[in-house]
């Protein structure tokens, strides 16, 4: 690590002496291998090796951003000396600067266990015999499947960076990922080639999930698909799988944004401290769960970060305000990231909604559409799962739910017990009344 | 995470840039030359590369700057740029790839990823030497003005300009952003048959959002223009007309509902409405999914798909649309490719790969993001020709429906076949006639289905100055599209019963 901090500490030096009055800068390496397996035989082996160098500038009250690959010594003084003349031409913005120092202070002392040591030992054999294996226990659970086609996907990696501020922030980290996924194609009797698939993502390969039980994932995925038809257009009891879910909360928690809100963008606007869900949400930013693919001891702008509300029984607690937005507002920064979320949980697996929700729709996948940020319109693509007389019965496709997000996410009446594991979204699966859906 | 099967389309993609490293000498080795590049690099990568027995090698060197500028609040006030430089390598057997890439030039990271790559194959080395053969590439993107000659004060104007017609345009303004990017990328692809190919790409692109209020109400909108130019690109007319038409785009929202939700005709405006193309067919016929039997499209060459008024054809020839290509990113020659013809399907989407596995030439198809990737069937420019109906005629005919006419995002799933993509303006027809207008409405349908119904082409023709990007297994590249109006009979609209229409 020292190699990356040196680096990062000599470019601050260096964007001084080219007529920088401020710097951060961000100095990064990482290096990873992929392996794809298809239907029998290697596809493809990738090895990935990067390093890049980021630097924000301030020259004269004005700003500028720019990143390198080329880290060869000449280059860089260029690449300084480039930026600073490109700085100056801009015009001044008195809410640039760095970061308030007093916020990087405060550091929470925990070990955030990022790194897991395996992943600088990984054998190439063993990779290849991961991927081919997966490949082969699809094919095991989906033996009664029309399959076409089979793929998997082992990869692996270590990222890390050292990031230096002029005015005294500095910060390491280095992480490890490991990943796992399998795809696999069937043959509907209409012609239909829809795919099912899986996969874990972590930072520690002992908790990844087992290739076998995302080998019988990804086939019941695919299975679930076969002999879909059509929904009727109407109004509907949704039950939105923990998979799923993201889209939804992600048109949700993006307008509270200090970007948005500034910009007079957001349907939030004037709404803190205000009801803008249902009761039954109450969610928290956790940045310091150790392993966790959010974690994270600063911010963007390198303030210490901790624990806070994002939304409490359905009331707004927070927006997401950076240094440079709340300089413009003319507030105090209350952090521009979100970590993990931490959901108030439901008792009940997907198994239970579906049961309580007796009849109604499980939507399993979302497919394209959009939001609008600024009024809460939200049209979006989806397929998944009726549920009559609360089982899960026949698949359905290209079906579309819309509304406005905030009506849906009051709308809701239960959540889950089940938070996607491989996402740092926290949310689990949830049931909404009264959801428009469009199809035939 | 590995998605494969999952693409999309939108217009925010990344950013783009200028030059700082010129060269006089307009071949590969002369441009590298200043990075350390030499012939007896290239030779002794491939004798690396091929160590284990590869069948095939190929070095893809990129150097490529970018830079943006943006105004928020009444100021250019901030910059942005980002230099890329580094290598691809890659090694072929049979079937299967090994893929290695380095940022750093030196002679000992080359040949460290050469060999990493060559551990694809297991076999004896080929060590005859390659005999390098340049050739010429067609230009099909000529600049005036040089995008190293331009500096950021040259560029703010334009965006202050922007900002001044936006404000000025219409009262109700009240926040308005201006992006400003433009990029120049150099290729140099060299292949173990002794291919080399160079190539300089220049694009820019301008975006302008706006936020506007009337009586407590708030909308907003965004328009952005892209091209393979350099800065003459910003003629009065352009500029004009962007910041024209983002404020009207946005003023519209005010008088549009979501759309009715259930099934109706919809009547496609001519111009960016070929985002139906790149998702209901263009994706399905990039012949990688083909080739693993995935597509919805598999086993349809040379069958009818659509009525025989419709016509695709997917070009990378147009002369500075933003998805043209001199050479594709494996060194071949850009095409124009008939995808349909008279309503047969005719040909897949090659890359090298591909084409060896179907046993037909490349249409000059592979590309990819940038050396850290291996390339990939992709899309360059998507439209379909002009057919025999009149626009107003095909309005007409509709009693009740929908009429598209700008739009956002669209995403298909290439083995079901489903696709959606995303109106933010649009009409309702009533009666053959355009009445109240709608918005943020998304569609859905099935490939094959929709062009079935594709029953109506117009006689007139759009192409789309878009800067559209193109997402596929974590790749981005630059795509255009284009159609004429068109009539499908039936879709699923994904809009609201109440408060609709």
């Amino acid at each position: 690590m020292s190699t990356l901090l040196d680096s990062a500490l000599s470019a601050v030096e260096l964007a001084e002496r080219m007529g920088a009055d401020a710097s951060s800068v961000a100095v990064s390496r990482s290096r990873g291998v992929d392996l794809e397996w298809r239907d029998g035989a290697l596809e493809r082996v990738t090895e990935k090796t990067r390093q890049s160098l980021s630097a924000e500038i301030y020259v004269n009250g004005r700003y500028s951003a720019s990143s390198t690959s080329d880290l060869r010594p000449d280059a860089l003084a260029r690449f300084f000396e480039d930026a600073v003349a490109m700085t100056r031409l801009l015009e001044p913005d008195p809410h640039r600067g760095l970061p308030d120092s007093v916020r990087y202070e405060g550091r929470a002392d925990v070990d955030l266990d990022l790194y897991d040591e395996s992943a600088a030992h990984v054998d190439s054999l063993e990779r290849r015999d991961r991927v081919q294996r997966l490949e082969a226990l699809v094919r095991e659970s989906g033996a009664n499947l029309p399959i076409v086609s089979v793929s998997s996907n082992i990869s692996d990696g270590i990222g890390e960076s050292a990031r230096v501020h002029s005015n005294g922030f500095i910060g390491q980290r280095k992480v490890s990922s490991f990943s796992a996924s399998a795809m696999l194609t069937v043959l509907d009797d209409d012609g239909r080639r829809p795919m099912g698939w899986d996969y874990t993502y972590r930072r520690h390969q002992e908790d990844m999930d087992s290739l076998d039980w995302i080998a019988k994932k990804a086939c019941q995925r695919a299975a679930a698909q076969l002999g879909s038809g059509r929904v009727q257009t109407g109004k509907y009891t949704v039950v939105i799988d923990s998979r799923a879910i993201g889209r939804l909360l992600g048109a949700l928690l993006s307008p509270i944004s200090g970007s948005l809100i500034q910009q007079r963008r957001s349907l939030w606007e004037g709404r803190l401290g205000t009801q803008i869900t249902s009761p039954l949400i109450t969610i928290f930013d956790e940045p310091h769960r150790p392993r966790s693919l959010g974690a994270s001891l600063w911010d963007s702008d390198g303030f210490a970060t901790r624990s806070r509300p994002i939304i409490e029984k359905g009331v707004l607690s927070t927006y997401l305000i950076d240094q440079y937005y709340a300089r413009k507002m003319g507030v105090e920064p209350t952090g521009g990231d979100t970590h993990d979320l931490d959901f108030a949980l439901g008792t009940q697996d997907l198994n239970g909604l579906v049961t309580n929700a007796q009849n109604g729709l499980l939507i399993e996948r979302f497919l394209g559409g959009n939001s609008n940020e600024t009024t809460g319109e939200i049209s979006l693509g989806c397929a998944g799962r009726f549920i009559r007389n609360g089982q899960l019965a026949e698949p359905f496709a290209e079906a579309n739910l819309a509304g406005h997000f905030g009506d849906i996410w009051n709308g809701l009446i239960a959540l889950g017990n089940d938070p996607n594991p491989n996402s740092p979204m926290g949310c689990p699966s949830c049931v909404f009344e009264n959801i428009q859906l469009s199809g035939t | 995470m590995s998605d494969a099967n999952r693409v999309n389309l939108s217009p925010f993609g990344h950013s783009a840039g200028d030059s700082i490293v010129r060269s006089k000498s307009e071949d590969g080795l002369g441009y590298f030359a200043h990075f350390g590049v030499d012939r007896n690099l290239i030779q002794t990568s491939f004798e690396k590369a091929l160590s284990s027995g590869g069948d095939w090698a190929e070095l893809f060197f990129e150097h490529r700057v970018a830079h943006h500028v943006g105004l928020q609040d009444g100021a250019v006030n901030r910059a942005f740029s980002a230099i890329s430089l580094g290598v691809g390598i890659r090694v072929i057997k049979g079937d299967q790839t090994g893929y290695s890439y380095t940022e750093d030039l030196s002679r000992k990271s080359v040949l460290d990823a050469a060999a990493t790559a060559a551990v694809v194959a297991n076999g004896a080395p080929r060590l005859d030497p390659i005999a390098l053969n340049s050739t010429p590439t067609p230009d099909r993107y000529p600049v005036d003005i040089e995008w190293s000659t331009v500096g950021i004060d040259e560029k703010m104007p334009i965006l202050n300009a922007v900002n001044e017609k936006v404000f000025s345009a219409d009262s109700r303004i009240i926040k308005v952003q201006v992006g400003f990017a433009n990029s120049e990328g150099a290729v140099f692809i060299v292949d173990s048959d002794g291919n080399m190919r160079f190539d300089r790409q220049p694009m820019t692109r301008i975006s302008v959002s706006c936020t506007a209020e009337k009586n407590g109400r708030r909308e907003s909108n965004s328009m952005n223009l892209a091209g393979r130019q350099g800065f003459e690109f910003y003629t009065p007319d352009r500029i004009d007309g962007l910041a024209n038409e983002a404020v009207k785009r946005t003023a519209f929202l005010f008088d549009a509902k979501p759309a009715p939700a259930g099934s109706l005709p919809i009547v496609l405006a001519a111009g960016s409405s070929g985002i139906l193309l790149h998702e209901a067919i263009g994706h399905g016929m990039e012949a990688d999914f083909n080739r693993k039997n995935i597509s919805v499209y598999s086993d349809k060459l040379n069958q009818p798909i659509a009525p025989d008024t419709v016509t695709i054809v997917d070009d990378g020839t147009q002369a500075q649309a933003r998805g043209s290509i001199n050479i594709d990113d494996e060194g071949r020659t850009g095409q124009r490719t008939v995808l349909v013809e008279n309503g047969i399907l005719r040909t897949y989407m090659h890359d090298r790969i591909s084409a060896k596995h179907y046993g037909v030439e490349p249409t000059g198809n592979g590309r990819r993001q940038s050396f850290r990737h291996a390339p990939l069937p992709r899309m360059r420019n998507t439209y379909m020709m002009p057919g025999p109906h009149d626009p107003e005629e095909i309005i007409g005919s509709v009693k009740r429906g929908i009429y598209a006419e700008t739009f956002t995002n669209g995403q298909v799933m290439i083995g079901a076949g489903d696709f959606t993509f995303y109106i933010k303006t649009g009409y309702l027809i009533e009666d053959g006639k355009l009445t109240q207008p709608i918005k943020d409405t998304n569609i859905i349908g099935n490939g094959p289905d929709v062009l079935q119904k594709t029953d109506m082409v117009g006689n007139d023709f759009k192409f789309d100055e878009g800067g559209w990007v193109c997402g596929k297994d974590g790749q981005s590249v630059p795509v255009s599209l284009g159609m004429p109006t068109v009539r499908v009979s039936d879709i699923t609209i994904g809009g609201v019963n109440e408060g609709g229409l």
